[in-house]
């Protein structure tokens, strides 16, 4: 076990109400191999009309976190611990029907792969309208007209056509541009989008992007983004969290973490990010080893087993100390501001080109 | 009785119903206080010749029933449908219990209240005349009889039912009196080779009606059996009419007999009723008291035993023809209070043997040795014990005439499990100890439980058994070949009537092998063949039936071509509000004739 | 969709000639049914003039022929003509093959509708709720009750139910009464076996349906429909559970074939005079035209629910019908 003493403190400095704040949120899942601690003690605040990034391998938490602000976790194998606030609201903790009133309706999640996340039985059409005349109590004649609507909001050429088809009918892009739709069919307030475009090819990205930022500037939805791809949070994301192992390690403006990120496990994030201003011969620097089990997570910084930093910290202080998060722009690591700055200027810049 | 069923007896009626038999060993095969399992002393009244009735005892009508009523139901639970309607056809035996009731012939059986049966005139006024001991038989019909359609029964009926038999289409039936008239084997076809459908006749030289009452039958030789084998249902009446259809007829015959078909459905059910035109004063061996039967099909023996011990609602009006009790079931039906009280049983006219094919294992020591070393009490045990079986000392069943009570040359009821040490005396004596003995059973769970025992056995007394499992289905078929390529192997031979004429020739005559011939064991003995020929023509009964006895202890005794097994015994069970059930001696199974309900 | 199903009733057709042509290889190779009538008259010479009778001395080619022929065109026999479908006589009956696997198809399809309309209800009503609780011990419970029931057999259970209900004069026996001459005779009468067909099924349907939800509420799009704000039972009943139609259609497909077949331990149990039961007597007496006519039968049954169980995926399933 790790010496859990201490957790990370409140963060976001900016605001004295924030939008959305998650606090020492801890979710453990109970399965046949033991309790895996998918997210251990993550806090962390969004504004409305700002969008706010979170990277990190997959497994460090990233949809846990944001499937707990929904809710959507099974309660009965599912431990829930710490507070999530939606405009003051208490959401861990709240009965279902709340939840369902909020859900699709106040906030709202895009998923990773439309084909999957949608279902295949339902016309698309219908299942855009379907939390559209839940939420509103429209008829069925407005949930299709509303569906048509939307579709042609997110660039569906010939929308009132389209309604009526099948998920399986569209292309990848535009069952995507779909899934958004059926986000944004009630003007969320908070919009999750888990790793939107993953599944997408490049120039489709790149319109999805755009299509939520207009998006975002229409209804002044705050956007929580989760990827595992930092280049998708640089022209998107205001703020940007780097989650490990269930936690946060760095936390800042984008432009802050890109252009001086203070944490070896961002710096690995993007060493290992290709480049197209880089030399095709320039090899990426994968970071070593493998992402920690949940299960029996490492002691101390979670990081430090594949650390190549952790001797100039000295001791066995990584391994035994679990370095905390301080508000504001920060990182979680032993290490010095100044060995901070100097790896990263000596080492790791020269890496990115 | 006959091959058939012995032959689906095995192939398929025990192939499943055996589950359940081979359970039965331990149960019912120990003795208790509730053990009144027939025994030879009970078999001797069918074991004498069944004499010829006079004109008196063939007049109607049949003496009452004591306490016999008119009226009612009965339900029939039977296993399987009736595949054969045409008599000519018939000579199964729950087809010979059907035609009971339904058909008449020239001939019958009529069995007193003491069990003693006589062979009696049925259609005709007595059990036949002949002047020359044999080489003709004279027929006269009775008044006011009847087909079920009001039609009088004549003698052009008469002729045409035996001429109808020489017709292609009817090969299941008996063939005695046809082969008789007109030559063995089946060259008596070509006497008539398209029956009398065509217009043609056997000659008056053969088959003669000199009026409407009168049939004349004129053999070359002497046939004294001829009473008997009329009275198989075979040789049933079928009207000289558009009515007899030919293949046909076999799905819609016309009755004689009391009761007439109202309705059947193959494989499902078939209804009896009344049949208006039968005159109980022409029949003095059958009564109609019951206005009908409700038979229904695909009740298996432990449903309908289950159902008859039970004896609730229907049950209660109910009996099976010839579904046995369950062996299973046999313990539970003896000491259950009520249904102890509602069971007949007698014996069946089979008779196991394991057969010692002569070509191969040509030395009597080594046969003698096998016969030694047989476990005939376990063998009993597997089919049912004492109510299922009982251990064979010769090869003549109890209901034969010529059967000794305690004939056991081979000490098989001293010695119900084998004498190994005396086999293996004998086999070291023919030089034979670890001899190769190819046994062939087939693959029905009773007779694999016995091969295990017999193998057992037999290798305890020196022989190397090598087993060969064989398909029930072609099981007769490939025993029946010539060359089969077997040592030893069990078959079940019935009678065709308690003459041992229907049993030692077919099975003991070497002249008689050929593919598919009965002689399973392939004995060809001179004398044998020699004897048979001369008995055959022995027109008294009795004394045929002294000589056939006589021959019968030379081929256990001199030749013992096949070990005798067991015999087969029946215990069938009846409804509580069932009267008239007895045994039939003539059918092997509860008698049809004398049922009423009670209320 | 009807292109797709034509070409699966073709390859249906396909398959039923091929497995008549097998089977009639393979039966007439196999037994002698001449054997089983013979008696005591098995000599060579009977048997042949059996085998003139039944039409089996003639090659077997030319029987083959003559047998596919009649099925279109019907044939004459000497005990009568048999009209098209023709299967011939059964060697045993002599009834017409059509006209008594006709006969025998009501009692069959009884079984078999009454039977499913049981198991169907009961199996998913409790498996639905057992996925619905998932956990509890509601479910824990259908979960154990349903895997003791499904171990038993129908001819263990069988025998129990006849012997409390039947042979104790309680209810009467098993029987097949006509729909059409009482519908509440017609129930009646096949109660039992429908219960005790049911009981065994229905273990089967319950597992079934419940670990089919429960896979199906694993299921991204079912996540998808919760995200949205949709009821935890809106989404359970028309999310999940139309996706676990498949798998669930797939087997009772399966199953109503081969009831419709003839479910032979259950009519053998009950007395009845199914296509099970007549396939039962058929083989055991080398019954060869009936064994054919049977087989043919049941397998055309069985491709047929096929064909409707694939028509049903398109019913059920727009990426099937769609495409």
């Amino acid at each position: 076990m790790t010496t859990l003493t201490k957790t990370e403190d409140a963060a976001a400095p900016t605001g004295a109400d924030p939008f959305l704040s998650v606090r020492d949120l801890y979710v453990r899942f109970s399965t046949e191999d033991g309790i895996v601690k998918a997210v251990d003690g993550l806090s962390f605040d969004l504004e409305r009309g700002k969008t706010l990034g979170i990277v990190g391998e997959s497994g460090s938490g990233k949809s846990v976190t944001n499937l707990a602000v929904l809710g959507l976790h099974n309660p009965r194998a599912t431990e829930i611990k710490g507070e999530i606030l939606l405009e003051g609201q208490e959401l861990t903790g709240a009965r279902e029907k709340t939840l369902e009133k909020l859900r699709g309706n106040k906030m709202a999640m895009i998923f990773q792969d439309a084909l999957t996340a949608l279902s295949p039985y339902y016309t698309v059409g219908r299942q855009i309208a379907e939390p559209f005349m839940k939420h509103t109590g429209a008829s069925k004649r407005e949930g299709r007209q509303r569906a048509i609507e939307m579709l042609a909001k997110v660039g569906i050429p010939q929308p009132n056509l389209r309604v009526d088809d099948y998920p399986h009918q569209f292309s990848g892009g535009m069952r995507q541009r779909a899934m958004i739709a059926m986000a944004l069919v009630c003007n969320p307030a908070l919009l999750i989008a888990d790793e939107p475009t993953t599944a997408l090819d490049v120039t489709v990205q790149a319109q999805i992007l755009d299509l939520l930022k207009d998006l975002q500037q229409e209804f002044g939805s705050a956007i929580i983004l989760i990827t595992h791809d930092l280049g998708v949070v640089a022209n998107t994301a205001d703020d940007l969290l780097v989650m490990y192992a269930g936690r946060a390690v760095e936390r800042g403006t984008v432009k802050e973490i890109l252009t001086e990120p203070r944490h070896p496990y961002t710096w690995g994030l993007l060493s290992s990010m290709p480049r197209l201003t880089s030399d095709v011969t320039e090899l990426l620097h994968p970071i070593p080893g493998t992402p920690p089990s949940l299960l029996s997570p490492p002691t101390g910084c979670p990081f430090h087993p594949r650390c190549t930093f952790k001797a100039e910290v000295g001791g066995t202080r990584c391994a035994d100390e679990r370095p905390p998060l301080a508000p504001g722009r920060a990182s979680a690591c032993h290490l010095t501001a100044e060995q901070k700055q100097t790896f990263f200027i000596e080492q790791i810049k020269p890496r990115l080109g | 009785m006959n091959a058939f069923s012995t032959r689906r007896a095995r192939a398929v009626v025990v192939a499943l119903a055996a589950g359940s038999l081979a359970l039965t060993g331990c149960t019912s095969g120990s003795s208790t206080n509730n053990d009144k399992a027939q025994t030879d002393k009970d078999a001797a009244a069918q074991a004498k010749a069944v004499p010829l009735g006079t004109a008196k005892d063939s007049t109607g009508p049949a003496p009452e029933v004591k306490g016999a009523r008119k009226g009612g139901t009965i339900r029939v639970y039977q296993r399987d449908s009736y595949n054969h309607l045409d008599p000519a056809q018939m000579y199964v035996s729950d087809q010979r219990d059907l035609a009971k009731l339904i058909f008449r012939g020239l001939t019958t059986y009529k069995q007193d209240d003491d069990g003693k049966t006589t062979l009696v005139g049925d259609l005709a006024t007595d059990s036949g005349t002949t002047t020359d001991k044999g080489k003709t038989w004279k027929y006269t019909l009775k008044d006011n009889i009847k087909f079920a359609d009001g039609k009088p029964i004549t003698s052009a009926d008469m002729r045409h039912s035996i001429e109808r038999m020489y017709a292609k289409f009817i090969t299941d039936g008996p063939m005695y009196v046809q082969q008789w008239l007109s030559g063995e084997g089946t060259t008596y076809r070509k006497a008539l080779p398209d029956g009398p459908y065509k217009g043609k006749h056997l000659p008056d030289s053969v088959l003669e009606t000199p009026n409407d009452k009168t049939i004349i039958f004129h053999f070359k030789q002497p046939q004294p059996q001829l009473p008997y084998a009329l009275a198989m249902a075979g040789h049933s009446v079928v009207p000289d009419s558009k009515k007899d259809t030919k293949d046909k007829y076999d799905v819609d015959p016309v009755c004689s007999g009391p009761y007439m078909i109202a309705d059947f459905k193959s494989g499902k059910s078939m209804k009896l009723k009344r049949n208006p035109y039968w005159d109980p004063k022409t029949d003095s061996a059958r009564h109609q008291y019951v206005d009908g039967f409700n038979i229904t099909f695909n009740h298996q023996a432990s449903d309908s035993t289950k159902r008859l011990i039970s004896d609730q609602g229907e049950a209660k009006n109910a009996v099976s023809f010839t579904n046995s009790v369950e062996p299973t079931l046999t313990r539970q039906a003896l000491d259950d209070k009520s249904a102890s009280k509602r069971l007949v049983q007698g014996y069946q006219p089979y008779v196991w043997q394991m057969n010692m094919n002569m070509d191969r294992i040509k030395d009597k020591k080594i046969r003698d040795a096998i016969t030694y070393a047989l476990p005939n009490g376990q063998i009993v045990r597997i089919n049912g014990g004492s109510y299922g079986g009982e251990i064979a000392g010769g090869l003549l069943a109890p209901t034969v005439a010529g059967y000794k009570k305690g004939y056991d040359p081979y000490g098989k009821l001293k010695h119900p499990n084998g004498e190994p040490e005396k086999a293996k005396k004998l086999l070291k004596e023919a030089g034979k100890v670890g001899m190769k003995l190819v046994y062939a059973y087939s693959n029905t769970e009773i007779r694999q439980k016995e091969a295990v025992a017999i193998e057992t056995a037999l290798n305890e007394a020196g022989f190397d058994v090598q087993k060969k499992e064989v398909d029930a289905a072609s099981w007769y078929q490939q025993m029946g070949k010539v060359d089969n390529g077997f040592d030893i192997y069990m078959t079940g031979w019935g009678q065709d009537w308690a003459d041992a004429s229907t049993v030692i020739p077919p099975s003991y005559d070497g002249s008689t092998i050929q593919d598919g011939s009965s002689n399973y064991s392939h004995i060809r003995d001179q004398h044998v063949t020699d004897e048979v020929k001369r008995i055959s023509q022995i027109t008294d009964p009795a004394k045929a039936a002294d000589e056939w006895q006589k021959l019968h202890f030379y081929i256990v005794e001199k030749v013992n071509p096949a070990a005798p097994v067991f015999y087969t015994k029946m215990l069938q069970l009846y409804g509580s509000n069932i009267g008239g059930a007895r045994y039939n001696t003539d059918i092997n199974y509860l008698d049809p004739t004398t049922l009423y309900l009670k209320k | 969709m009807l292109p797709f199903l034509f070409r699966r009733t073709l390859g249906a057709l396909v398959i039923l000639f091929l497995l008549t042509t097998f089977t009639f290889f393979v039966f007439f190779a196999a037994g002698d049914p001449a054997q089983m009538s013979c008696g005591k008259n098995c000599t060579a010479d009977n048997i042949a003039l059996i085998h003139q009778n039944l039409g089996l001395d003639k090659p077997i080619t030319t029987q083959y022929w003559d047998f596919l022929v009649g099925i279109f065109t019907g044939r004459n026999f000497s005990v009568g003509h048999c009209p098209a479908p023709c299967f011939g006589y059964s060697f045993a009956t002599k009834q017409q093959v059509w006209a008594t696997l006709l006969d025998r198809l009501p009692t069959t399809a009884s079984l078999a509708i009454g039977g499913a309309v049981v198991f169907l209800t009961v199996g998913l009503a409790t498996g639905l709720l057992a996925a619905w609780k998932r956990g509890t011990f509601v479910d824990k419970t259908f979960t154990s009750v349903s895997m003791v029931l499904s171990s038993a057999q129908i001819y263990i259970l069988g025998p129990i139910v006849m012997g409390i209900f039947v042979y104790s004069g309680l209810l009467e026996s098993p029987r097949y009464v006509d729909f059409t001459s009482g519908p509440a005779a017609w129930g009646a009468g096949l109660l039992i076996p429908w219960l005790v067909m049911a009981t065994i099924f229905t273990a089967q349907y319950t597992r079934m349906s419940r670990s089919t939800m429960v896979e199906q509420l694993q299921e991204e799009h079912v996540r998808t429909a919760k995200a949205k704000g949709m009821s935890g039972r809106y989404v359970f009943l028309r999310y999940a559970w139309r996706g676990s139609l498949i798998p669930i259609v797939t087997i009772l497909g399966m199953d109503l074939g081969s009831l419709f077949g003839g479910a032979m331990i259950t009519e053998y149990t009950f007395q009845l005079a199914g296509l099970g039961r007549l396939a039962i007597t058929s083989v055991t007496t080398l019954d060869l035209p009936m064994i054919l006519g049977v087989l043919i039968f049941s397998s055309a049954l069985i491709l047929l629910f096929n064909i409707i169980v694939d028509a049903t995926y398109a019913f059920i399933d727009p990426r099937v019908r769609l495409s």
